[in-house]
């Protein structure tokens, strides 16, 4: 029974404190606020990342939108700890770098394949996997594995800009220099300093 | 006899002068002249035959090395510590790959588990990466997981593989199946055996015996009809390479020849191992079981190398009559002749005496067929027949003696088995007439790399018939739906809390028909949100939502997600009148539950060629095919479809707190009944209906939905937890109406995401700034957290919608 005092004594301290108070709410937050402030309409992405204009936005605003000014950003995240791999996984990347370095491509691929049914979900495998990709001389799907990488990362600095460097190899390894020099830029913005 | 007038015929003889003089001389000598002539003929037609017989014969025995079906296994079980896998499963997957428990596991394909402790002699393999040698390891397992793994000297290993299972081989239309043996994988026992039952001569004799064949034909006769062969095993082998069992005297003299041919030409090692590699030895529908290597998989689930006394008898018992000693049909009978060859062997001197009459005390030991081992999956076995024939010729499949690596997973194969043959046989004994009977499908992906894990193409899977996981074109009813909500996310103008109209439709196509679709329950419900539009599977919002995003856009949807080709722009294939396969379906979904990337599906990893050298497959490939923020939001919108939609009855079902998305289909008049649905590790696809497209009375919850909770509660899998896009805010909103509410209002305050600064319409009722109960507040729930969570509160009773 004497467990339950301090509990009890919290239940009437909350019960004070709750209801007409109003506290900051999840939809006032930094987003939410610019928003508001400068009346601004959605600004959804198109797939190319350019800012399109809403023609018929969700919910009615009765005037119309002013100048656009900067989309507003999303609000903080907290950030994740690195990625890092099982020994399981480290011991079969490890096998496929060797395996790389012999030049011996399809042995490779078996290795990561392996290290893929372990951790499906883990973004270093794809980078992995990007770089074999690359010396495979698969550049356009050593990109695509960068981008699955980037997906699986969000919120892990450390991968992300590894994740862009091998975006910005293959773009490179294509001539595509302006768009690598972007991405190379990107992974030196991301990496935790 | 025939040999003097031949010769005479070459050489003129003196007396040929003499021949005129006499008349009758002459008649004889004339005679003479046309036997000289016909046994010219006849010598040459023996000639010309023998030629024939031996290029037919020759041709067979050294071809035959060369034609070896593809051997497909399935994916290699890896070990290692972490891994979820108790110590009892482990012993029983071991058993399922043929291997045998023993006091002293000291050979590679035994083990042995004490409790926690597992030892096993793993088996030689070639992977296609390296060659694995047979080794011992050493197990500890702790809490239903790997917790160490060494070898034999105490080394820590980190990850090791198991010897695959041999799921089949690509074998050829006219249904021969084989695993080729080398000599040295022979047990010396099985020749010996071979001899000493079936053709004791077999080292002294050239190719034909005829004294047993005589004594065959006394026995014969003496019986009444033919019993016993005197056929040695030299013709045995020649009668099984042209596969006619006619006994006409005319294919016994021929077989005899080629006998005799074989045996002049080459070694009777030769002969013992082509003998080995060839004779049928069981049948499984049309897929013939030819040669000990494969006999050993189809009944005993080993390799032959592995097999102990009484296996080899009864394989060797078995060769007399496959269909007649068949020991799972009759095994009293198999088991008798077994003993009977055990005896003789005995008898011959291969073995003692008292290793016989042991041995005749064992069971047969036979494995259940395509059951716990030596599984035969003819459905998956298509598909990757089907991937393969994109880089390599029929004949390089039937008979190159490449060897396959193939994605299928054997538990999760035999779970969806299971699942569908289980689901099936419960709508057999309802009441529902119209649900006896059905067909069924699933399709197991894992969508990270799209890889085939699990295929079944009807409820009888072992039997090699139509496919339809890969060839029933069915129309896919509300499947369909999630691509025009895509293709409204996509537009940019369109949030899950979008208000669409749900109210009637009336269209005249272009064929000058009108079109009327109604939803499911007939009722028109005004405007709903985006959200629960689709959650609730309503047809009118869908239509209308589908006409103001553009035909063009949501059809185009469909090939976003991986379809080959886009459906005809049509309003009704926004209802899901587009016929599409299973595989269809599954490559489409696979990209939902992938975030947006399109991985084609694949069911196989590697191939290798004869020698072990690599060769082409299909790799991994991945491309980003919908905008991260339009796939997150599809995807938390399709989950909760389980949570309050058309797919909440799995949740009763499904491990608590198991996170799925997915979305139920069911096409006119109730003739389709599908699931497609995703967990974090795993996308199922499920298929109920009649062959001859008849009404079932089944929507996708009560036929698809049901097979596919069985399976997706049997099967080891994780949450469905997408990554939450950077430019993304989850905010909660009130289910119905779309406004921005607070978590704490009621059971219809569910999270969604939207762009950035996008303007919601508070909710009067209950505002964004409610504040927690007091008991809410007491479980600790932090208000300023992201809305990852729904609250605690009481569910909503959601409305029953499902539609055609």
């Amino acid at each position: 029974m004497i467990r339950w005092l301090p509990l009890a004594a919290l239940l009437a301290l909350s019960a004070c404190s709750v209801a007409p108070f109003k506290t900051e709410s999840s939809a006032s937050s930094a987003g939410g606020e610019a928003a508001k402030t400068t009346g601004s309409a959605p600004q959804p992405r198109s797939t190319t990342g350019e800012p399109i204009i809403e023609p018929e936005p969700a919910q009615v605003i009765e005037e119309p939108p002013p100048a656009v000014l900067e989309p507003p950003a999303p609000r903080p995240r907290p950030k994740r700890p690195p990625a890092t791999l099982t020994p399981a996984s480290e011991a079969l990347v490890a096998q496929a770098r060797a395996q790389r370095k012999k030049g011996d491509l399809p042995g490779a691929s078996v290795a990561l394949d392996r290290a893929l049914r372990i951790e499906p979900n883990n973004p270093l495998l794809w980078i992995e996997m990007g770089q074999l990709r690359m010396d495979q001389q698969n550049y356009p799907q050593a990109e695509n594995m960068g981008r699955k990488a980037l997906a699986m990362s969000i919120g892990d600095d450390s991968t992300q800009s590894r994740a862009w460097e091998l975006i910005a190899q293959s773009l490179r390894a294509r001539g595509r220099n302006s768009e690598a020099a972007e991405a190379m830029e990107r992974a030196r913005a991301a990496a935790p300093r | 006899m025939v040999a003097e007038p031949v010769n005479s015929g070459f050489f003129p003889s003196p007396r040929y002068s003499m021949a005129r003089r006499k008349r009758s001389a002459g008649s004889r000598s004339r005679l003479q002249h046309g036997f000289v002539v016909l046994g010219l003929l006849l010598t040459l037609a023996a000639l010309v035959m023998l030629a024939v017989l031996n290029h037919r014969v020759t041709k067979q025995f050294e071809g035959r090395r060369w034609t070896l079906p593809a051997r497909v296994y399935a994916q290699p079980t890896d070990l290692y510590v972490g891994q979820q896998l108790s110590a009892a499963r482990m012993a029983a997957e071991l058993e399922g790959l043929g291997y045998i428990s023993l006091e002293k596991p000291d050979r590679p394909g035994t083990f042995r588990r004490k409790g926690n402790e597992l030892r096993v002699h793993v088996r030689e393999f070639r992977f296609p990466d390296e060659k694995q040698a047979a080794r011992e390891l050493r197990l500890s397992f702790a809490d239903n997981a790997i917790t160490r793994i060494r070898d034999a000297g105490g080394k820590d290993v980190p990850v090791v593989r198991l010897d695959p299972l041999l799921i089949g081989s690509i074998f050829p239309i006219h249904g021969e199946d084989r695993i080729v043996v080398a000599p040295e994988e022979v047990p010396a026992l099985l020749p010996a055996a071979l001899i000493a039952v079936e053709d004791r001569k077999f080292e002294s004799h050239h190719g034909v015996n005829p004294l047993a064949i005589l004594r065959a034909a006394f026995v014969n006769v003496r019986a009444g009809q033919i019993e016993q062969g005197g056929s040695t095993l030299t013709q045995q082998l020649v009668k099984s390479y042209f596969l006619d069992s006619r006994r006409t005297l005319r294919r016994k003299a021929e077989e005899a020849v080629m006998a005799m041919i074989l045996d002049a030409r080459f070694e009777k090692t030769d002969i013992m191992n082509a003998y080995i590699n060839e004779i049928y030895l069981g049948q499984e529908g049309r897929r013939a079981i030819h040669g000990f290597g494969l006999a050993s998989q189809f009944y005993f689930g080993k390799p032959l190398a592995e097999l102990d006394l009484p296996e080899i008898a009864m394989l060797v018992a078995v060769v007399r009559g496959p269909s007649y000693y068949d020991p799972r049909r009759h095994p009293q009978r198999t088991l008798d002749r077994r003993n009977l060859v055990l005896r003789v062997l005995a008898e011959q001197g291969v073995i003692g005496a008292e290793e016989s009459e042991r041995a005749a005390k064992e069971p047969l030991g036979v494995v259940e067929a395509g059951g716990r081992t030596g599984g035969y999956y003819p459905a998956f076995l298509e598909l990757v027949r089907r991937q393969l024939r994109r880089d390599y010729d029929e004949a390089d499949l039937t008979e190159a003696g490449l060897t396959v690596f193939s994605t299928l997973d054997p538990l999760i194969q035999r779970a969806s088995e299971s699942a569908v043959q289980e689901e099936l046989q419960r709508l057999d004994q309802s009441k529902r007439k119209a649900a006896h009977g059905l067909e069924g499908v699933v399709i197991v992906t894992t969508p990270q790399t799209g890889e085939v894990v699990a295929l079944v193409g009807g409820r009888r899977s072992g039997f090699d018939g139509f496919n339809r996981a890969l060839d029933a074109r069915r129309p896919i009813g509300s499947l369909a739906k999630p691509m025009v909500y895509l293709a409204a996310l996509e537009s940019g103008r369109y949030t899950p809390a979008s208000l669409v109209d749900d109210a009637p439709v009336d269209l005249k196509l272009p064929n000058g028909d009108r079109w009327r679709p109604e939803n499911f329950d007939k009722q028109v419900r005004g405007t709903v949100t985006l959200v629960r539009a689709l959650t609730q599977s309503l047809n009118l919002a869908t239509v209308n939502l589908g006409l103001d995003v553009g035909l063009g856009r949501v059809a185009s949807a469909f090939e976003q997600l991986g379809l080959a080709e886009a459906p005809p722009e049509l309003p009704s294939m926004m209802l899901g009148a587009t016929n599409l396969t299973p595989i269809d379906v599954a490559q489409m979904y696979n990209t939902l539950a992938n975030g947006g990337f399109r991985a084609p599906l694949r069911a196989v990893r590697a191939v290798i060629g004869e020698d072990g050298t690599p060769l082409k497959a299909p790799q991994l490939e991945v491309s980003e095919a919908v905008s991260p923020e339009a796939i997150y939001a599809l995807d938390r919108m399709l989950t909760e479809v389980m949570n309050r939609g058309t797919g909440r009855v799995a949740k009763n079902q499904l491990p608590a707190g198991l996170v799925v998305a997915g979305k139920t289909g069911t096409s006119n008049d109730y003739r389709d009944s599908w699931f497609a649905g995703f967990s974090g590790t795993h996308l199922i696809v499920s298929w109920v209906g009649h062959d001859d497209n008849s009404p079932t009375g089944l929507t996708g919850t009560t036929g698809g939905l049901a097979v596919w909770t069985r399976l997706m509660s049997t099967i080891p899998t994780s949450s469905f937890e997408p990554l939450q896009p950077e430019a993304v805010d989850l905010r909660w909103i009130d289910y119905f109406s779309g406004q921005e509410t607070s978590p704490y209002c009621n059971g219809s305050a569910i999270s969604m995401p939207f762009a950035p600064g996008t303007l919601l319409e508070e909710s009067e009722t209950c505002p964004p700034s409610t504040a927690p109960s007091l008991f809410e507040e007491l479980l600790g729930i932090d208000r300023d957290s992201s809305p990852e969570e729904p609250p605690v509160g009481q569910e909503t009773a959601p409305e029953q919608a499902e539609i055609p």
